[in-house]
C-alpha cells in the first residue's frame, strides 16, 4: 500500500518581486507518512511547516521535487479527494452558519442530497454544534467553536487523511484537550492525521512520529519514544515511602554506583490541574 | 461533468449568498430604485419628452447601479477571499480552479440578474404608472391614448434591457479577470474602470484618427490593433441610446451584440482560469 503522504526533495522558493531576489521556505524535504499514523510537523514560526502542508494540499506549486498523496501527485483532484484540511486560523466565510459551512464544503467535495444532509447533522453533533449552535452565523462563534466547525468541514467527505495546521493555537485548554481527544479518535477510526504545531507538550500527547523543521530544513525525524527516551537513565515513581526508606533508597543507589539525578515529589502538569479544577461538564 | 457542475453551482450559490447578506448591495439597490422612482417627478414637458426623459434616466440608473454592484461584487470575489484566506479552505477540496472562477462569475451574474429583475420590474411599474397618470391628465382622445400606451409599452425596451445586461456581464467578466491577478480590491476596481473607459473611447478615437488621414508607423499600428483586440468595444452598446431616442433597432443587431458579449466573457473567463491556475495561494 502506498504511503499516505510521500515527498522527495520537496523545495519551495518564493520570488520577492521587483528584482529583490528569492526567499527559501523549504529545502529538499523527504517525508513518508504511513496510513493510520498521527504525524506531527514541529518547528518555530517560519520553519516551513505551513509551506510543506500547502504543497501537499496543492495550494502551492513546488519549485522542485515532488509530493504524492496516497500515490497520486499532490494537487490533483484524486489527491485532494483524500484530504480534509483545517487551517491555522478560522479562515471561514463568516456570513455562513456552522451548518451552512459544513454543507458548502460537502458540496465542494461533490456531495449532495440526503447523504450530505445526514453527514452534516452527524458531524455537527460530533463537534457539539448541533441544534441552535449550528444555525448561528460563524461571526458569533468563539475560536474554539470555529475550530470545531472547521473540523466538521474537514471531515465532511470522510477523507483518508486529515491535515490540521496548528489546531490548538489560540484555543483554551479544554478546547485544546478536546481537539487532541478527537485526533486520537480519528486514529482509532484508521485515519491518518498530519498536524503542525509549536506547542510541543500537546504534540507529545498525540503524535506517533514527528519531524522537526527549522528554517526550511529537516533537523530530526522519528518516533516519539525513540526521540525522547533517555536511555542512560532509569525512572521509578513510588507510593508509600517514608522519610527513612527514602534515605535508605538513596544510600543504596549511591552504594551501587548510581548518581541520583532528580528526586522529590512529582508535579502534575498545569493543564491537567486546570482541567481537573473545572466543573465536570465544562471539561469537554 | 455532473459533479463539476455541482461544485460550480455551490461556489456560485455561496457567492450570491455572501453578496445578498452584505448590506452594501441592498443599499446600492435601494439607491437605484430611488433614482428610478425619482425620474418620474422631473419632467414637465410633452408626454413624448417625459417618456424619453424617464427611459433615459431609468436605463442610466439601472446601468450605474449594475456597474457599481458588478465592480464591488467582483472586487470582493477573489482578492477578498485571498486576503481573508477563505480561499485556502475552498481550493484544498476537489475543486478545480477554473470551476472556482466560473462559479464566482456565475454567482455575480446571478446577483446582477436579480438586481436587473427587481429594477426592471420597478421600471416597468413606473412606466405604467406614468401611462395611467398621463392618460388621466390629458383626458385625450383615442389617438393620444394609443400614442401614450405605445411609448409606455414599447417592446424595444426589452432590447435595451438585454443590451444593459450584456454590458454589465462583460464588465463583471473584466472584473473577475483582473481579480485573478490582483491581491487588492482597489487594483481590480481601477483596472476595470480603466478598461471600461478605454472601451468607450476606442471606437471614437479610431474614427477620428481614420478621418484625419494620418499615416501611422508599424509600432503604433500594432499598439492600436492590440487595444482594439483586447479591449471590448463598449460603443456597441450605444444601441441603448438609439432605442431610448425612439429609433428602430432590429433584434438581429441586439442579438449580435449579445453574442459578442458572450464570446468576450468566454475568452475573459478562460484567460482568468489559466492565469489563476498557476497562482500560488
Amino acid at each position: 500500500m502506498k504511503p499516505a503522504v510521500f515527498t522527495r526533495a520537496l523545495r519551495k522558493e518564493f520570488k520577492l518581486g521587483w528584482g529583490r531576489g528569492r526567499v527559501l521556505a523549504l529545502e529538499g524535504l523527504d517525508l513518508e507518512v504511513q496510513r493510520g499514523e498521527v504525524f506531527g510537523l514541529l518547528g518555530p514560526n517560519g520553519s516551513g511547516k505551513s509551506t510543506a502542508m500547502k504543497m501537499i494540499l496543492g495550494l502551492l506549486r513546488p519549485t522542485s521535487g515532488r509530493a504524492e498523496v496516497c500515490g497520486c501527485p499532490a494537487g490533483t483532484l484524486a489527491a485532494r479527494r483524500q484530504i480534509g484540511f483545517l487551517p491555522e486560523n478560522p479562515y471561514f466565510p463568516a456570513f455562513l452558519s456552522g451548518g451552512e459551512l459544513v454543507r458548502y464544503y460537502g458540496k465542494l467535495s461533490g456531495m449532495g442530497g440526503r447523504t450530505l444532509e445526514a453527514r452534516v447533522q452527524e458531524l455537527l453533533a460530533m463537534v457539539r454544534l448541533g441544534g441552535e449552535a449550528g444555525r448561528r452565523p460563524l461571526r458569533t462563534y468563539s475560536k474554539g467553536m470555529l475550530q470545531r466547525a472547521g473540523l466538521a468541514g474537514a471531515l465532511v467527505s470522510d477523507p483518508e487523511i486529515i491535515m490540521l495546521d496548528e489546531p490548538t493555537a489560540g484555543v483554551d485548554p479544554a478546547g485544546s484537550r478536546e481537539i487532541r481527544d478527537l485526533i486520537r479518535e480519528l486514529k482509532e477510526r484508521g485515519k491518518t492525521v498530519i498536524f503542525s504545531s509549536h506547542l510541543l507538550e500537546q504534540v507529545e500527547d498525540v503524535a506517533d512520529r514527528v519531524i522537526i523543521l527549522h528554517r526550511g530544513q529537516k533537523l530530526r525525524e522519528g518516533r516519539l519514544e525513540e526521540l525522547l527516551t533517555q536511555t542512560g537513565e532509569w525512572q521509578v515513581r513510588a507510593k508509600g515511602l517514608g522519610e527513612t526508606q527514602r534515605r535508605e533508597l538513596n544510600a543504596w543507589l549511591i552504594q551501587h554506583g548510581a548518581e541520583v539525578v532528580q528526586e522529590g515529589l512529582p508535579r502534575e502538569r498545569l493543564e491537567d490541574y486546570f482541567l481537573r479544577s473545572l466543573p465536570e461538564q465544562e471539561r469537554r | 461533468m455532473r459533479e463539476s457542475w455541482r461544485r460550480i453551482r455551490a461556489v456560485a450559490a455561496n457567492t450570491f449568498l455572501e453578496a445578498v447578506r452584505q448590506k452594501v448591495f441592498a443599499v446600492l439597490l435601494i439607491f437605484g430604485l430611488v433614482l428610478l422612482g425619482g425620474a418620474n417627478y422631473f419632467a414637465e414637458f410633452s408626454f413624448q419628452e417625459q417618456f424619453k426623459f424617464l427611459k433615459d434616466l431609468g436605463y442610466a440608473a439601472i446601468s450605474l447601479t449594475g456597474l457599481l454592484v458588478g465592480l464591488l461584487g467582483a472586487a470582493q470575489l477573489i482578492p477578498a477571499e485571498i486576503e481573508r484566506r477563505t480561499i485556502l479552505t475552498a481550493l484544498c477540496r476537489p475543486l478545480r480552479r477554473w470551476e472556482f472562477v466560473t462559479g464566482k462569475y456565475l454567482g455575480l451574474v446571478s446577483l446582477l440578474s436579480v438586481m436587473l429583475g427587481v429594477m426592471g420590474a420597478v421600471f416597468w411599474a413606473v412606466l405604467r404608472w406614468k401611462e395611467t397618470q398621463l392618460i388621466g391628465m390629458e383626458g385625450a382622445g383615442e389617438e393620444v391614448v394609443r400614442a401614450i400606451q405605445a411609448e409606455a409599452r414599447d417592446p424595444r425596451l426589452w432590447q435595451a434591457f438585454v443590451l444593459v445586461a450584456a454590458k454589465l456581464f462583460v464588465v463583471s467578466g473584466l472584473a473577475v479577470f483582473f481579480s485573478t491577478l490582483a491581491t487588492s480590491t482597489t487594483f481590480v476596481v481601477a483596472m476595470t474602470l480603466m478598461v471600461y473607459l478605454i472601451g468607450h473611447l476606442q471606437s471614437v478615437a479610431r474614427e477620428q484618427w481614420l478621418e484625419s488621414g494620418e499615416v501611422a508607423g508599424w509600432g503604433l499600428k500594432i499598439f492600436l490593433a492590440a487595444v482594439a483586440l483586447l479591449v471590448p468595444d463598449f460603443n456597441l452598446y450605444s444601441l441603448i441610446d438609439e432605442i431610448v431616442a425612439g429609433n428602430a433597432v432590429v433584434w438581429r443587431s441586439t442579438l449580435q451584440v449579445a453574442g459578442y458579449s458572450a464570446a468576450y466573457v468566454g475568452v475573459l473567463l478562460a484567460a482568468a482560469a489559466w492565469l489563476f491556475e498557476g497562482r500560488d495561494l
